[in-house]
């Protein structure tokens, strides 16, 4: 650009019509020249034929009758209209038997026979004269001496030579011109797609991530390359947005315990404290911190789980796992004060990480445990589900989550707003949903069908089986 | 007790001399004070090659070692030592407490991991354990605390002769602490050694096991031997 050169001049797209328009114009000038020449050829040779049919049949008539029968046959084939030819003939001593002309136009060869090229004047009717070219063969009769000469006006050649060498000296230079303009008009439209593209990259660098390439629905390289481009974008942006939500629920979760720790410990900077006093305040304060440290390592965690780093996947019995999990748990739910059943099917293989299917396992469980009052009941069956899939379902009769919230429960950092006073970092589920997907499975959220005050939830965490 | 104590009540007895293989001067010292305060004694080295060197120099109860190192990193310096034959038990710490990295240090060589940041704690919990497994465990075939026995062959427990029925799982809960009489016990290691879950089941699960096995072994006792450890875990007491 600082070169003052407009961008198209620049592209590819028009250093190749350049290319192809010099090419053009070289293989147009190799056609044209191949064209004149081979009919300046053919004309010539053309005529030299004709010509020479025309020596061959004055020939017979000379050796048949002599210089009388070929004086007869010249005058002849003078008078007969439509020819195109011009005759002379002379005897030995130079003198004129017949002819066109007042005498011989061209000096005598010292060849018997030559093909010669001369001008003569032509008095027109209105009296004024014309010079006009001609060609032709001169030949010296044998044994008699005498000359003859026959040519044709060569005008009419010229002119279809001229003609031709006009259309080519016309033609060439437009062709060319046009061959250019072309080049140039299309490494503008591809030049133009092409800043398309780079002014949607700079102005997403810029942080207008919801700008697009343009498509024009032609269906062609730019439109499927733009096509792509979107697809990306679409990807960074929804990556970006993660990371910006994590960013701001990160600040959100960390931000008010880190309030309080700094509150306390103001607090008790403030004051002379007894050391039982200093004591209570520390022990809470490394709680606190305990605190933050799980919060920060579940969302590390997350994190690393949705970039795909974390996890390996072997073929295991999920049905083992759970029969575990729900030992693990049925004595916490008797501490609860929950009554606790597992329906748990055998020898269900899926292709899992362990760890991640029992953490994702332990926090539905761990959720239902926290949400359900004491009295209530929590289910945990594992089970066939439909094609080829294995349901692992956990329901409680907690208070639920209402039906437009479901979506909002799985995404990280989101708890109800009634659950914020449950401990708890808010990232249970969308553990869940994040290991699911990282499995091909899915979370399914539902209302358990308790009374309407307390619903119930059931979550199902469907894995393809393997 | 001391106020600046950073863990609190953990068995002393087997004194260890730990080596400490970390770059971070303030989690050394941290590392340090708390293996001192639980009655050990402390090396320290500060990169790779010289971690390496003292650890095949001197004769050490357990090698504490930091994965991310100057000079030489932690898993080499791991692999290094084992290959020359080196055989006293090593805790490997990271800043990563991801499943592919302990599995990486396991590999390594490492006999135990723990991952930054961690409580005091565990980090001494978790030496001592390595400790006394060197002591010799292979030929065990009875353990006991007090009065209280468990025969591993026959798989029976009794208490002052008295008979205690356990559930499986209850009995490897036992057999884990009895193996580590005397010394503080977390509950990820339980977690970890007797349900081997590298995961954090969140609710208060173990708890609520330990309270069942305590409801067995000692509710009808005068003397209780398995006692809750504020703000660390369970200890067996004979």
């Amino acid at each position: 650009m600082k070169l003052g050169l407009p961008t198209f001049l620049r592209t590819t797209t028009f250093k190749l019509a350049l290319l192809y328009s010099a090419m053009f114009a070289a293989f147009s000038a190799a056609l044209l020249v191949y064209l004149y020449y081979s009919t300046v050829y053919y004309i010539r040779n053309e005529s030299d034929r004709r010509l020479d049919l025309e020596f061959e049949q004055l020939g017979n008539a000379y050796f048949t009758g002599g210089m009388e029968r070929l004086s007869q046959s010249v005058l002849e084939r003078m008078t007969r209209t439509g020819s195109t030819y011009f005759y002379y003939l002379e005897d030995s001593s130079g003198r004129k038997i017949a002819g066109h002309f007042g005498r011989m136009p061209v000096a005598p060869p010292e060849a018997d026979s030559k093909t010669v090229y001369f001008d003569f004047d032509q008095p027109e009717p209105d009296g004024s004269v014309i010079v006009r070219s001609a060609a032709g063969k001169f030949v010296r009769l044998r044994d008699n001496g005498g000359a003859l000469l026959v040519a044709f006006d060569t005008a009419q050649q010229t002119a279809i030579v001229g003609r031709i060498q006009r259309a080519i000296f016309i033609a060439a230079p437009i062709g060319l011109f046009l061959s250019l303009l072309g080049g140039v008009l299309s490494s503008r439209g591809a030049a133009s797609r092409a800043d398309d593209l780079a002014r949607t990259a700079e102005a997403v660098m810029g942080g207008e991530l919801g700008r697009r390439v343009p498509v024009r629905g032609s269906g062609d390289e730019f439109d499927r390359l733009g096509q792509r481009i979107n697809a990306m974008l679409d990807q960074i942006e929804k990556l970006v947005d993660a990371t910006r939500n994590t960013g701001n629920a990160i600040a959100h979760d960390l931000r008010s315990p880190l309030s309080r720790l700094r509150n306390r410990l103001e607090i008790a900077l403030s004051q002379p404290l007894s050391q039982d006093a200093a004591n209570a305040t520390l022990s809470e304060t490394v709680e606190e911190v305990d605190r933050v440290l799980a919060t920060f390592n579940a969302i590390l965690r997350l994190a690393r789980l949705e970039a795909g780093a974390e996890g390996e996947r072997v073929r295991m019995d999920v049905s083992e796992l759970a029969e575990e999990l729900a030992e693990l748990f049925d004595p916490a739910c008797e501490e609860a004060e929950l009554s606790f059943k597992s329906q748990i099917a055998r020898h269900m293989m899926i292709l899992g990480d362990r760890d991640l299917i029992g953490q994702a396992l332990a926090n539905m469980l761990d959720n239902a445990v926290k949400y359900t009052p004491a009295g209530g009941a929590i289910s945990f069956t594992v089970q066939r589900g439909p094609d080829g899939t294995i349901d692992l379902t956990v329901v409680d009769s907690g208070p639920g989550v209402p039906e437009a919230s479901r979506a909002l429960v799985v995404q990280r950092f989101q708890r109800l707003d009634s659950a914020r006073t449950q401990p708890g970092s808010g990232l249970g589920l969308s553990l869940v949903d994040s290991v699911a997907d990282m499995h091909g499975g899915r979370l399914m959220l539902q209302d358990a069908g308790g009374p309407p005050e307390r619903p119930g939830l059931k979550a199902v965490l469907r894995l393809p089986r393997a | 007790m001391m106020q600046d104590t950073l863990v609190e009540n953990t068995a002393v007895g087997d004194t260890m001399r730990v080596l400490v293989i970390e770059d971070d001067a303030e989690m050394a010292n941290f590392i340090e004070k708390v293996l001192l305060e639980a009655g050990h004694s402390v090396d320290k080295a500060i990169d790779g090659e010289r971690g390496l060197e003292l650890a095949r120099s001197a004769d050490f109860d357990a090698l504490v070692v930091d994965r991310m190192l100057p000079a030489k990193d932690g898993l080499t310096l791991l692999k290094e030592y084992r290959e020359a034959g080196g055989t006293t038990p090593a805790l490997f710490l990271s800043a990563l407490g991801d499943v592919q990295n302990r599995v990486q240090g396991l590999k390594a060589g490492a006999d135990d991991y723990l991952s930054k940041p961690f409580a005091p704690s565990e980090l001494a919990a978790r030496v001592e354990a390595l400790g006394r497994r060197q002591a010799g465990e292979p030929q065990v075939t009875a353990l006991k605390a007090g009065d209280l026995e468990m025969n591993l062959l026959s798989r029976k427990v009794t208490r002052a002769g008295k008979k205690i029925d356990l559930q499986p799982r209850e009995f490897r809960l036992l057999e884990y602490l009895m193996r580590h009489a005397g010394q503080v016990v977390t509950r990820t290691m339980l977690l970890e050694k007797v349900w081997d879950y590298n995961f954090d089941p969140q609710t208060n699960v173990i708890d609520v096991h330990i309270s069942r096995l305590r409801a067995k072994i000692d509710k009808e006792f005068d003397e209780p031997l398995l006692h809750t450890v504020r703000g660390a875990g369970y200890r067996l007491q004979g």
